[in-house]
């Protein structure tokens, strides 16, 4: 049984620390192998500069501010996009090992790769 | 058994009884909203979420800038066309499945007013946003005329 929970949303509007600068959730997977989870996060937008990843009290933050704005002395003529950064928050319980967490950035897209704790691998219990 | 949940950022508490702490506030309901379509939209599969992507249009005196997210596309599966005053984008992912590999397509068009050199149109991929710069042709950019008055 695996607890992996997402505790983000979109806008964090009710969240008084961040009600200046607004968040969006991004669109992410979580696939889980024997030895650990793949996650996959679309970031499209953040360069490397930009990301942030996190991991505090079994809470793993992931966070990415677009470098890309709209370049000075050019009119907008038609927005579908947002400047607002991403923030993903995604809790453990501390059933990974933080330090064997390893993250990759390409093409807007992260990839990280998390490790379970030995503590959270299913263990065969012999009956005696 | 996978047990996802969605809350407020702000929810600090990991506890699955949490649920639904942290989501009330003046805007609630905005939240409810976001809370249930992103719970529904991430639990698409990926081949569901391919289609169409986010576009912004922008403008200087010389050019006009198309800018389109595209995370994670294959370089060499992204075609930009310029045809008759429309701007066609196709691109691709290759997304892992259980099994193997699935490519999502993903197109969109977009119409385009001005008058543009078609072969001069160029494009860069950078960190999953793609920019095409679509350069107006001379009679359509805006020229300044010196009246002489006597």
């Amino acid at each position: 049984m695996t607890f992996f929970n997402s505790l983000t949303s979109g806008f964090n509007g009710g969240c008084a620390e961040a009600e200046t600068q607004p968040t969006r959730r991004p669109h992410y997977e979580v696939n889980e192998t024997a030895e650990g989870y793949d996650l996959t996060v679309s970031l499209p937008g953040v360069a490397k500069d930009g990301l942030e990843i996190t991991d505090e009290g079994g809470e793993l933050r992931i966070t990415g501010k677009r470098t890309l704005k709209l370049p000075e002395g050019k009119v907008l003529l038609h927005r579908e996009t947002s400047d607002a950064a991403f923030e993903l928050l995604l809790s453990h319980g501390n059933t990974i090992v933080p330090e064997k967490t390893v993250a990759d950035l390409r093409d807007g897209v992260l990839h990280v790769k998390l490790s379970k704790a030995e503590s959270a691998k299913p263990r065969k219990i012999a009956v005696s | 058994m996978r047990f996802i949940q969605f809350t407020q950022p702000n929810g600090r508490v990991a506890a699955p009884s949490a649920r639904f702490g942290g989501r009330l506030g003046a805007a609630g309901i905005e939240n409810e909203i976001d809370w249930l379509f992103g719970a529904a939209l991430n639990g698409l599969s990926g081949s569901a979420r391919g289609g169409q992507f986010p576009v912004d249009l922008y403008e200087d005196k010389a050019n006009l800038y198309a800018r389109a997210e595209l995370p994670g596309a294959t370089r060499d599966a992204i075609s930009v066309e310029f045809i008759d005053g429309s701007l066609s984008v196709q691109a691709s992912r290759k997304e892992k499945t259980g099994t193997g590999e699935t490519t999502v397509s993903f197109n969109r068009q977009v119409s385009i007013p001005d008058e543009i050199e078609a072969d001069k149109v160029s494009a860069v991929y950078e960190n999953g946003i793609l920019t095409v710069t679509l350069p107006r042709k001379e009679e359509a950019k805006p020229r300044k005329i010196n009246v002489s008055v006597n």
